[in-house]
């Protein structure tokens, strides 16, 4: 027997009083996010508060840093890019397909993110250099093609995408699971090919899903550090990301220019990321 | 129209667009750092440098002298020390190695992945501490006081922890310190950023790391004394141009260069070349010596991009020559009779190879001689080396001594000469019977001449020393110019010119 009183649609209390027992609710939930937000907060107070205005101008006004932001923006929205191209079509098979090795592939794709960065970096850079009966993939590049990879920006695009595709492809299977094939069925019913249903039917749906997998990729890219320097070094003006530069700053013991640098990279994460977001509600919208 | 097709496009033409602004990026880093190449070829690749993150303030300063005196590009990549080394392992890509601490390069060695090594420099363990020295460390006891933070780098990845742990191990000291330690941090740096952001009170590091850290300072203790440790940089055995490449290892490790910039970072250096771009270095060597090492001299010229003057005469004329003021960077010595007559200018020097004294004679022996007492016969004319003028003829007069026959050998000598060479051409010519010679005055001529042991008299076998002038601008150079006559090609070629090689195998290298 259950109590009217007791019921959740029960409309017997006032609205002052449902506010009253909603208020403990709104107390703990709130409580445990903002520590979480507190948290993050007070890092970069404490990184403000570590470093000066001074000495951030100083940091952006060195042609180093200023060649490394420039390098570190592109590198990530190529390596992003990339990522979503991949990701799409491979999200899309390993959701909505049974097929042999399904679950092999969807190992695989998992490889990048487990893997400890820094063997991620070794990895490639034995890939590049391995030789195979004589023939070596980077000379080929290199003396054949005209197109050095190894610690060249190629390189460092490459490091990103090989950590960021693998984000990507996760967030965009999940995206094309909560979406119903039904409207693409019944859009195959109507006539369309498979291509023209994923193309006109599914894809529009996942639009969101494509947003928020091209923001991580990029986040991921942005964050990455371990396979750059392996595999493309750390040149200045050449291969060096922002990530590289806090890394040999902090080798230097110039703390300072390191934490100068980190919030300068919290201060493009931001702008992106928001950038991404409202780019993503006005497309939905 | 989907509208996906037009968003697709664009990420196409973005993608595109983007890859020739980051090709740009390299491009105009190669306008602002540099020109053209020291060589003057345009075309010259960039010589490429593994450098240890920790030398990063040091090296900009040393490459941006070189860019500005030779236009020279340089392409260096920073990071880890052992990173580097597996890096360049890996991709065999690269001309030079400058790892944080020689343990490194000598690992590099090991598997064969550097040649050369040039030293630099010197850094010595101690104990940071925030200025002022709060905690008043001032013994090794103050490091195990309860109250005190104290980190340590890894001993098993950084060198300052491993040569800790090796130095206080053998001292029993080690385990005291262990247990000490609150934390282990896996490079110097980040050690000594505890300090500076407070999570530590003091920390094991070396004291040239301190240079960029004002508000730090440190206490040398004396059980830390072993600590110190070398900075050196190394050729990759695999680079294409060792011409630039040396060229700047000597420039970075050039005392009126590179190495000035090391003392302004803190770093202890001492010795090192005085800079040339293309150094003269002066060889005064025994006249015996020049089938022996005149192919390997060649080779370093051309390796090194350094011009070797070689002054071959008689051991005698030479040491008159450096007596009269001439001082060579270094000298090779047919004997070490020779060599001692210089102490003041060569005070170390170190027996390379062997040469034993033979009595030629013409094709079949005609005049049958299987000793020293033969040729004493009425008749023969015999040809000695010049008692004053080379070790040979030193050496010879000692061996007719020893063995009872000088006043009646030299009656029949009719020739004294200041090197072994012109009394082998005389025996060719046919004006001598028998001349005593080195065994590799003969090791050519062995168509024309035969050779006949003197047996049972140690006296007759001469040892060759070589040594470098503590004096020398180019002492390093000279040094190496002795790795390589240690190298294995090298002593084949003593063997084949009838040296014995004295010294051990691995003697030479890394200096």
């Amino acid at each position: 027997m259950t109590d009217s009183n007791d019921s959740p649609l029960s409309e017997t209390r006032s609205p002052t009083g449902r506010r009253r027992s909603d208020a403990p609710f709104f107390l703990v939930m709130g409580g445990i996010s903002s520590c979480f937000i507190l948290l993050i907060l007070l890092l970069l107070a404490a990184d403000l508060k570590f470093t000066s205005m001074q000495e951030f101008k100083a940091a952006l006004m060195k042609p180093e840093i200023q060649s490394a932001f420039r390098l570190t923006i592109l590198s990530c929205t190529v390596a992003a890019v990339l990522s979503i191209w991949v990701a799409t079509p491979l999200g899309y098979l390993l959701a909505r397909f049974r097929f042999p090795g399904r679950l092999l592939i969807d190992t695989i794709v998992d490889i990048p993110i487990v893997l400890p960065p820094l063997v991620l970096g070794l990895s490639l850079l034995i890939l590049f250099h391995l030789p195979i009966f004589g023939w070596e993939l980077e000379g080929w590049l290199r003396d054949d093609v005209g197109f050095p990879v190894t610690y060249r920006w190629p390189a460092v695009v490459l490091a990103q995408f090989s950590v960021a595709c693998a984000f990507a492809v996760r967030t965009m299977r999940v995206t094309f699971d909560q979406i119903n094939p039904r409207a693409e069925d019944v859009a195959r019913t109507l006539g369309c090919t498979r291509g023209q249903a994923f193309m006109q039917v599914a894809l529009p749906q996942a639009w969101r899903g494509m947003i928020a997998a091209t923001t991580i990729a990029w986040a991921r890219a942005l964050g990455e550090f371990g396979p750059i320097l392996v595999f493309a070094g750390a040149t200045r003006m050449r291969t060096e990301v922002l990530s590289t530069t806090v890394f040999l700053e902090l080798s230097i013991g110039n703390l300072d220019a390191a934490v100068a640098v980190s919030l300068l990279m919290v201060v493009m994460a931001v702008a992106v990321l928001i950038t991404l977001r409202l780019l993503g509600t006005g497309l939905t919208s | 129209m989907n509208k996906m097709i037009p968003i697709m496009i664009g990420s196409i033409v973005a993608l595109g667009v983007m890859g020739v602004m980051l090709g740009r990026v390299g491009k105009r880093s190669s306008i602002e750092t540099g020109g053209t190449s020291a060589s003057g070829d345009p075309n010259q690749p960039d010589l490429m440098l593994f450098c240890a993150a920790s030398n990063r303030a040091v090296m900009e300063a040393i490459l941006a002298d070189y860019a500005g005196e030779y236009g020279r590009q340089v392409e260096v990549q920073y990071g880890p020390s052992q990173t580097l080394l597996s890096q360049l392992e890996v991709s065999h890509v690269g001309d030079l190695y400058l790892p944080a601490d020689d343990s490194y390069l000598r690992m590099a060695s090991e598997k064969g992945l550097t040649d050369e090594v040039l030293p630099i420099a010197g850094m010595q363990g101690v104990v940071a501490v925030k200025k002022g020295n709060p905690k008043g460390i001032k013994s090794f006891d103050d490091l195990l006081k309860e109250d005190l933070r104290l980190v340590q780098a890894d001993p098993d990845a950084a060198a300052i922890g491993k040569v800790t742990r090796s130095t206080l191990t053998k001292a029993g000291l080690w385990d005291s310190l262990n247990e000490a330690t609150t934390a282990y941090r896996t490079t110097v740096s980040e050690a000594a950023n505890d300090v500076v952001v407070g999570a530590a009170d003091a920390a094991i590091v070396y004291d040239a790391v301190l240079h960029t850290y004002p508000n730090l300072e440190f206490v040398e203790l004396a059980e830390l004394a072993p600590t110190a440790s070398q900075i050196s940089i190394g050729v990759i055995h695999t680079t294409d141009q060792p011409v630039a490449a040396l060229h700047l290892a000597r420039f970075i490790s050039a005392r009126d260069r590179g190495l000035k910039h090391y003392q302004d970072h803190g770093f202890r250096v001492s010795g090192g070349d005085l800079w040339s771009d293309v150094p003269e270095l002066k060889l005064f060597a025994g006249s015996m010596l020049r089938p022996a090492i005149e192919d390997t001299i060649e080779a370093f010229q051309q390796r090194e991009g350094v011009i070797v003057d070689t002054v071959y005469n008689g051991c005698g004329i030479l040491v008159a020559q450096m007596k009269a003021g001439q001082v060579p960077d270094a000298y090779f010595a047919c004997d070490s009779e020779f060599m001692e007559q210089v102490p003041d200018l060569f005070p170390e020097p170190i027996d390379v190879s062997q040469n034993e004294l033979v009595i030629v004679v013409q094709k079949g022996n005609p005049k049958e001689i299987a000793s020293l007492r033969d040729l004493t016969k009425e008749g023969l004319r015999v040809g000695v080396g010049h008692e004053k003028q080379c070790a040979m003829g030193w050496l010879t007069q000692n061996t007719f001594r020893e063995g009872g026959v000088q006043q009646e050998v030299m009656k029949n000598v009719t020739v004294q000469s200041p090197t072994g060479d012109m009394l082998v051409n005389q025996m060719r010519s046919g004006s001598l019977d028998a001349a005593v010679v080195y065994l590799s005055n003969a090791a050519g001529s062995g168509e024309y001449l035969d050779a006949v042991r003197i047996q049972g008299l140690e006296c007759s076998i001469a040892t060759q020393p070589y040594a470098v002038s503590p004096e020398s601008a180019n002492a390093k150079t000279a040094g190496r110019l002795f790795a390589l006559i240690c190298s294995v090609d090298s002593q084949e070629s003593f063997a084949a010119e009838g040296f014995g090689w004295k010294l051990s195998s691995d003697t030479g290298k890394n200096d």
